[in-house]
């Protein structure tokens, strides 16, 4: 079941994108031909399994990687034209990263982890320190401003990760395997974070390969092979 | 939605400087030991060059100050033999008579003055128990005029003296120190080489040059020595003068050469064998001397710059392969290429420009202290040039070595950087 048509809403869409790496001996693809679009505010899992393709297709979408062909646009905004620097500044305006290992700086405090984004869009340093402060009382973390990362549990250092994604009030919000590295417990906190983000009206798209985090999701792509095997929208939970 | 940059304090260059600063100054701090390590071959090479430009430029500034107290105006005549007329055995001099033809015959001088050191008649001076090795120096009134010397106490050798071969002496101070002699000993007897001398005259103290005692010496009747000494020791004296015009000094130089060498018979090919000697072509000496020397620190500190550039530069590299995921992190973020290739520029600039500064205040203390060690030494002294220029040269090394790895990082594909392990 694959919805192909292309609607209005987009903020997201994808035709057939082909990533594609040379090897010794033959091209290994890691995407095939997927096409694929998301609308605002829609809650996406993308599930398979290792080596489907999944954070290949993530790369994409965030725009830290190009693809071999095929077009893709991001909001209005046709990522394969764009020089480097343009790259850079799509990343800072227009999407939030979070990683499975949190990837903060590890010399920083939770507060300049967080203020780190603004720093690439000229912002004030008293402009930037509000808005992290602001990220960080978001996913309650405001009286850990000044910790930093090896001072944090895992869910707290991911919590410090979420608040730096969202101070650039980005586009959408990109997860690759977000509570892969946290206990089954945090895992449950973290996701009602997700679910209470979507409800507040941010898209979100999380790449996992545990079926109870594709349960919060509304919608489930799963990949296999480069390909995308499914695509199912579902009722939202209560 | 914030969504625009917003807040254009500064153009984006300059913000991009000051983050990379602030980020720069983060990083140093953070690794602080092996900052200092890495900056050690900027700081002992600018150290070195600092201090040795400051020992230099203290001597030569004292030198040149002394030389002109002594007066540059004054000229010393000498004869001059080849070495190879030296091995043949053949010493050229200037004998008293030839200063007598230059006296009575050159224009254009205030006054001139014979000079001998008589060797064989010794330098041993004593007052009772006491003796003390001095330089003795015949000369005649003429003296005080030429050289500018003064009498504290007493009075200078008159002519009478020297017509009349009186056993009198004008003594410097560190003789009258040295045979523990009272400061005002007009009057009293000194014996030089067992005959006695009635001093006269008692000089202002001139202080050192150098580490050379100006105040050790007697000066007695030329012609007193020439009859204690026999005539062996005017075969060979010094002629000095001084002209009347220092800006007609090469005219009064030439009338010189030109009676010399017809005394001398000297054929037209031949060259001098006498020379001129003057505190003004000391000085131009020396300076040479020092520009040397400051030229071969010049190479020292290039040399240890380029290791010290080349210390950072590795530094710095490890530092971006270290910081490869987070520059990963950072252009997920939304960093730009220029953003950390400025970021990592300035660090490295930092980091040579803190060695430099290290090594600064470094190369002064080690000359300040040095200069305070050792006896009779100017104190040190950096000149703004110097400063100047190791600051300025350690900038260049900052960004030169710091080149390299700032493009490496700059373009560090950010896939590959997240995934480094
Ligand atoms: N730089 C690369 N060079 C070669 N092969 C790659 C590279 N990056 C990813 N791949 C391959 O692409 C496939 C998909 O990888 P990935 O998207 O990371 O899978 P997933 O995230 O679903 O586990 C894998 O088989 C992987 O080996
Ligand atoms: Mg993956």
């Amino acid at each position: 079941m694959m919805p192909t048509e292309a609607q209005d809403t987009a903020i997201i869409s994808m035709n057939n994108i082909v990533k594609s790496y040379q090897m010794a001996d033959e091209t290994f693809y890691a995407l095939k031909d997927v096409s694929l679009s998301i609308e605002e505010n829609d809650y996406v899992a993308i599930i398979g399994p290792s080596g489907s393709g999944k954070s290949t297709l993530m790369n994409i979408l965030g725009c830290l990687d190009a693809p071999c062909s095929g077009t893709y646009f991001l909001g209005e905004q046709a990522v394969a034209s764009l020089s480097e620097v343009e790259l850079a500044n799509l990343r800072n305006q227009s999407v939030g990263f979070i990683f499975q290992s949190f990837n903060l700086l590890p010399r920083a405090s939770a507060l300049e982890n967080v203020m780190q984004p603004l720093v690439y869009r000229f912002i004030a340093v008293k402009e930037r320190k509000r808005l992290a402060m602001e990220a960080l009382e978001r996913v309650g973390l405001g009286n850990k401003i000044h910790h930093l990362p090896n001072q944090l549990s895992g869910g707290q250092r991911q919590r410090v990760a979420i608040a730096r994604a969202l101070v650039t009030k980005p586009k959408i919000l990109l997860g690759d395997e977000p509570t892969g590295n946290l206990d089954s417990q945090t895992t449950l906190e973290i996701m009602a974070l997700f679910d209470e983000l979507h409800a507040e009206g941010h898209t979100v798209v999380l790449i996992t390969h545990e079926p109870e985090i594709a349960d919060h999701c509304h919608r489930v792509i799963r990949l296999k092979d480069g390909c995308i095997e499914s695509d199912v929208r579902r009722q939202a939970h209560a | 939605m914030l969504n625009s940059p917003s807040g254009f304090a500064m153009p984006k260059s300059l913000h991009a400087v000051w983050e990379g600063t602030r980020a720069a100054l983060h990083s140093i701090r953070a690794h602080a030991m092996r900052s200092m390590l890495t900056t050690l071959g900027i700081i002992i090479g600018v150290a070195a060059v600092i201090a040795v430009v400051a020992i230099m430029q203290g001597l030569s500034s004292s030198i040149t100050q002394q030389l002109d107290d002594l007066g540059s105006d004054m000229v010393t005549i000498r004869a001059y033999t080849t070495q190879e007329d030296q091995l043949l055995g053949f010493n050229k001099t200037l004998s008293y008579d030839d200063f007598l033809v230059l006296k009575s015959k050159v224009e254009g001088v205030e006054d001139m003055t014979a000079t001998m050191q008589p060797f064989s008649f010794g330098s041993t001076v004593s007052y009772g128990r006491n003796s003390v090795q001095t330089q003795i120096i015949g000369t005649d009134s003429s003296y005080q005029n030429v050289v500018r010397i003064y009498p504290e106490y007493g009075r200078f050798l008159s002519e009478s003296d020297d017509l009349r071969r009186r056993r009198v002496a004008f003594v410097g101070t560190s003789v009258l120190k040295k045979l523990n002699m009272s400061e005002n000993s007009v009057g009293e007897f000194i014996s030089l080489n067992g005959e006695w001398f009635r001093v006269i005259g008692i000089a202002e103290t001139q202080g050192s040059i150098f580490g050379f005692d100006q105040d050790n010496y007697i000066i007695t009747p030329f012609s007193t020595m020439r009859s204690l000494s026999g005539d062996q020791v005017t075969r060979n004296i010094d002629i000095m003068f001084r002209p009347s015009d220092p800006a007609k000094l090469p005219e009064v130089q030439e009338q010189i050469s030109q009676i010399l060498r017809k005394r001398h018979n000297l054929e037209k090919d031949d060259a001098d064998d006498f020379e001129f000697h003057s505190a003004e072509k000391t000085k131009k000496q020396f300076d040479s001397v020092t520009q040397s020397v400051t030229l071969v620190a010049g190479g020292v500190v290039g040399i240890s710059l380029l290791v010290g550039g080349i210390g950072v530069m590795n530094i710095m590299l490890v530092s971006v392969t270290e910081r490869t995921r987070e520059i990963g992190t950072v252009k997920a973020l939304g960093a730009t290429p220029q953003f950390i290739m400025i970021q990592f520029l300035i660090e490295a600039l930092v980091l040579s420009l803190f060695g430099g500064i290290i090594g600064l205040i470094l190369g002064y203390g080690v000359a300040s202290m040095l200069t305070m060690v050792m006896p009779n030494m100017p104190s040190a002294l950096v000149p703004l040039w110097a400063i100047t220029l190791a600051l300025g040269f350690t900038t260049a090394i900052g960004v030169i070595f710091g080149l390299a790895p700032a493009m490496k990082a700059a373009r560090l594909n950010p896939i590959d950087a997240l995934r480094y392990e």
